[in-house]
C-alpha cells in the first residue's frame, strides 16, 4: 500500500507540495459554469444550502466559494453553527446544494441524482468520521472491504486490497477483530484504511480526533500528515484550532460564508498559536 | 454489489438473530407444516385407496356390472332420475354375462351397498352389527377369500337356499372364543344358520377389519332382506389386460340380453376399481381446495409478522444503512439487501415448515392407521409460498430502507 501512504516517497518533503495561491483560487472561482482545470479537485461557486426548520428557513451556507487543488491538505474550521458540517456533507456528496455549483474532479456533482452521487462517494471520497462509523458486527477486514463491495470488486481482490490497506495503518494483526475489540485509535485507523482502500480523490475527515484522547489524537494526526506528504488530498473539518493547525491551509467559516482562507502560518499567527 | 455478497449479508443477519428469526417465522412454519402434513395425509390416503381399498372392496382384475355407477357425485339430478328407472341386476343378467365371457375366472353375484348389519347370536353370546353379505359361491373366488376352517359356500348351497353361513375370522373368534365353530347353529334376525366355514383373516384396511362379515347364499339373503336394487355382478378376469376387452364383451351381451336399441343408452353400469378411486378423489378434491385456502390465511398473517420485523430491522440498522450509503451503496443496493433478507427469512420458514410437515406426516403414519405420502408438489408449493411472502411483505420495508437519507441515517444511533 505504499502508493497510498506514500511510503517510499520522501517523507521529509513535508510542506513542499504545491499549494494554490489566493490569486489562482480567485480566478477559478469567478468563472461560473466553466469546467475547472484538472489540477482542481474541488471548486465550489456560490454554494448555498438552506434548511426548512418547521416553516423557518435556516441558511446554513450563503454562497461559499472554495477551490482546492490536488494534493492540498486543507482544514475547514469554524465555530458550531458556522456551516462547516453542511459544507462537509456537500463536499462529501451526502447532500445536494440549493444553489451554486460544486465541481469535483471536473464533474459537476451539484446536479447529480442520488444514485450518481452514491457512485461518486464510492469512487472519489474516503470518509473518516468523528464517531468512526464502523459496522459494529463486522470485522476490521470486512469494514475495510465495504467500499469495494459496492464498487463491485471480486471477493479475492477485495480481501487483498483490504489487507494491504490495514497493513498500511499497522493493523494487519487486528484484521479479524470487531470494532468493540479495538481501541479508539485503532478504530479510527480502521476507518482511515477503509477511506483509503478505494484510492479516492479526497480524504474527507470530520472531526477525526473528536472522540480520542490527546496522545491518540497526535498519533492519528501523524497518519494524516504522512498521507498528505504522500500526495493524498486531505480535507479535514474541525472546530479545534490546534488540530486545524496541522493542515497547510486553513479555511475559516463564519455564518455560512468563508471568513478567511490562508496558509497555516497566517492562521497560527492570527490564533496566537506557537 | 454482487448477488453472492447480498446473500451472505442476508443469511448473516438471520443467523445473528436466530431466536428472533425463529419467532418471526413461527406463523409461516406452522402454516406450511399444516399444509405439507395434511396434503401428505390426503395424498397418502388416495394412494392407499388406489392400492389397497379399491382392490379389497372390488377385487383385483375385476369389474362389476351395477345398476348405478359408483361415482354418483358427477351426475345431475335428471341423470339420477333416469338411473332410478333402470332394471335391477338379476340372475338372468348374471347368466348373460357368464355366457358372454366363458374365459372369466369367476362371475359372481352379491348383495350391494348398503351392506345390512345384524346381530349374530350363539347360545347366550351376541355379536352386534356383523355385516351380512348375500353372495354366490364364486364371490369367494372374486374376492380371493381363503377358507381357514370347514368349507366355503357351494353352488348347491345357493341353488337350494340353504341356511348356511361362512364367517369372517374375527367374527368367529369373538363369537366362539376358541370353540370349534363348524356345524354350530347361530341365529341371525331370528333365523337359524349352520356355520359351515370360517374364512382366513384378510387383515385390516385403514384400521377397519375386513373379517367381521357373514357370507350367506344370495338366495337365502333375498329371503331375509328381499330383492335389493343394488345387487351387483362381479367378473374376475385372469389378467389385468383382459379387463377392458371383457368389459366390452359384457356390455355388448347385456345390451342384447336387455333388448336395447342402438339409440338407447346402457341401462346398467360397468365399473372397475378405478371408479371407486375416482369417487374417493372427488371427495378429497374438496379438501385439496380448502386446505390451501386455510393455510393462505396463516401465511398472510405470517407475512405481516415478517414485514413488522423487517420494519424493525430497518429502524434498528438505520445507522448501518447510513454508513453503507456513505460508502457508496445506492438505493437499489440497500433495497435489494433488505428484500433478499426477507425472502431468505420467509424461505427458511418454508423449508423448516416443509421439514416439520414431513416429520408430522411420518409421525401420523406411524402412530395411526392413516397412511401419509409427502409429495414433491406440496414441498414446492411450500417453498414458493415462502418466497412469495418474502417478496410481497419485504418490498415495503426494503423501500423504506432504500429511501433513508444518508446524513440523518448516520446520525441515528
Amino acid at each position: 500500500m505504499s502508493e497510498i501512504l506514500g511510503v517510499g516517497s520522501d517523507l521529509t518533503t513535508t510542506g513542499e507540495h504545491p499549494m494554490s495561491t489566493t490569486a489562482e483560487r480567485k480566478a477559478v472561482v469567478q468563472e461560473p459554469g466553466a469546467t475547472p482545470g484538472k489540477e482542481w479537485v474541488i471548486v465550489t461557486r456560490g454554494l448555498k444550502r438552506e434548511y426548512d426548520m418547521g416553516g423557518e428557513v435556516v441558511r446554513a451556507l450563503r454562497g461559499v466559494d472554495l477551490a482546492i487543488r490536488r494534493n492540498e491538505y486543507v482544514a475547514i474550521m469554524g465555530p458550531s453553527g458556522s456551516g462547516k458540517s453542511t459544507l462537509m456533507n456537500l463536499i462529501g456528496c451526502l447532500d445536494t446544494p440549493n444553489g451554486g455549483e460544486y465541481w469535483l474532479n471536473g464533474m459537476l456533482v451539484s446536479t447529480m441524482s442520488d444514485d450518481a452521487l452514491a457512485r461518486v462517494r464510492n469512487k472519489e471520497i474516503g470518509f473518516v468520521f468523528q464517531t468512526f462509523n464502523l459496522l459494529p458486527r463486522a470485522t476490521a477486514l470486512h469494514n475495510v472491504e465495504l467500499p469495494l463491495v459496492y464498487a463491485g470488486i471480486s471477493s479475492d481482490e477485495r480481501k487483498r486490497r483490504a489487507k494491504a490497506a490495514l497493513a498500511s495503518v499497522q493493523l494487519d494483526n487486528r484484521m479479524h477483530h470487531r470494532p468493540n475489540e479495538l481501541s479508539g485509535g485503532q478504530r479510527q485507523r480502521v476507518a482511515i484504511a477503509r477511506a483509503l482502500v478505494n484510492e479516492p480523490s479526497i480524504l474527507l475527515a470530520d472531526e477525526p480526533t473528536g472522540n480520542l484522547d490527546s496522545a491518540t489524537s497526535t498519533e492519528i494526526m501523524k497518519v494524516f500528515e504522512q498521507l498528505a506528504s504522500g500526495g493524498q488530498t486531505v480535507i479535514m473539518v474541525t472546530h479545534e484550532p490546534d488540530i486545524a493547525a496541522h493542515a497547510r491551509r486553513v479555511v475559516v467559516l463564519r455564518d455560512g460564508l468563508v471568513a478567511t482562507d490562508d496558509r497555516r502560518a497566517a492562521f497560527k499567527a492570527q490564533m496566537g498559536l506557537a | 454489489m454482487s448477488f453472492a455478497d447480498v446473500l451472505v449479508t442476508a443469511f448473516g443477519q438471520i443467523a445473528a438473530n436466530k431466536l428472533r428469526s425463529f419467532f418471526t417465522l413461527l406463523g409461516i412454519i406452522v402454516s406450511v407444516t399444516f399444509l405439507v402434513a395434511v396434503l401428505a395425509i390426503i395424498e397418502g390416503m388416495n394412494a392407499y385407496v388406489q392400492e389397497s381399498v379399491a382392490d379389497a372392496m372390488i377385487g383385483s382384475n375385476t369389474f362389476q356390472v351395477r345398476r348405478s355407477p359408483i361415482n354418483v357425485a358427477r351426475f345431475a339430478d335428471s341423470d339420477m332420475d333416469r338411473m332410478a328407472r333402470r332394471p335391477i341386476i338379476s340372475r338372468d343378467d348374471a347368466a348373460a354375462v357368464q355366457a358372454a365371457i366363458p374365459d372369466a375366472e369367476a362371475v359372481s353375484m352379491q348383495s350391494g351397498w348398503p351392506t345390512p348389519m345384524a346381530d349374530i347370536i350363539w347360545r347366550d353370546r351376541t355379536i352386534g352389527d356383523a355385516q351380512i353379505f348375500g353372495v354366490t359361491a364364486s364371490y369367494q373366488v372374486v374376492q380371493d377369500y381363503r377358507i381357514g376352517q370347514g368349507r366355503g359356500l357351494s353352488e348347491l348351497d345357493v341353488e337350494q337356499r340353504r341356511s348356511v353361513v361362512v364367517l369372517g375370522s374375527e367374527l368367529a373368534d369373538k363369537l366362539f372364543e376358541g370353540a370349534d365353530p363348524i356345524d354350530k347353529v347361530v341365529r341371525i334376525l331370528g333365523e337359524q344358520f349352520t356355520v359351515i366355514g370360517v374364512n382366513a383373516s384378510k387383515g385390516k384396511v385403514l384400521g377397519q377389519s375386513f373379517d367381521g362379515f357373514v357370507l350367506m347364499p344370495i338366495t337365502r339373503f333375498e329371503l331375509v332382506y328381499g330383492k335389493r336394487s343394488t345387487t351387483t355382478v362381479s367378473i374376475k378376469m385372469a389378467r389385468a389386460e383382459d379387463v377392458a376387452p371383457g368389459m366390452a364383451r359384457v356390455e355388448e351381451a347385456l345390451r342384447v340380453a336387455r333388448h336395447l336399441r342402438p339409440s338407447e343408452e346402457n341401462n346398467f353400469s360397468l365399473e372397475t376399481s378405478d371408479a371407486l378411486v375416482d369417487f374417493w378423489r372427488t371427495l378429497t378434491r374438496v379438501l385439496f381446495a380448502i386446505v390451501p385456502a386455510i393455510v393462505s390465511i396463516g401465511i398472510v398473517v405470517g407475512g405481516i409478522v415478517i414485514m413488522n420485523i423487517m420494519l424493525m430491522a430497518v429502524t434498528e440498522r438505520t445507522h448501518e444503512i447510513g454508513i453503507r450509503k456513505a460508502m457508496g451503496a445506492t438505493a437499489r443496493d440497500i433495497e435489494r439487501q433488505f428484500l433478499v433478507e426477507s425472502i431468505a427469512l420467509a424461505c427458511c420458514g418454508g423449508v423448516i415448515g416443509a421439514f416439520t410437515g414431513w416429520l408430522m406426516a411420518a409421525g401420523v403414519a406411524t402412530a395411526s392407521p392413516l397412511p401419509a405420502r409427502v409429495t414433491t408438489w406440496s414441498v414446492v408449493l411450500a417453498l414458493a409460498l415462502g418466497a412469495g411472502v418474502g417478496v410481497i411483505f419485504g418490498v415495503y420495508p426494503a423501500r423504506r430502507a432504500a429511501r433513508l437519507d444518508p446524513i440523518t441515517a448516520m446520525r441515528a444511533e
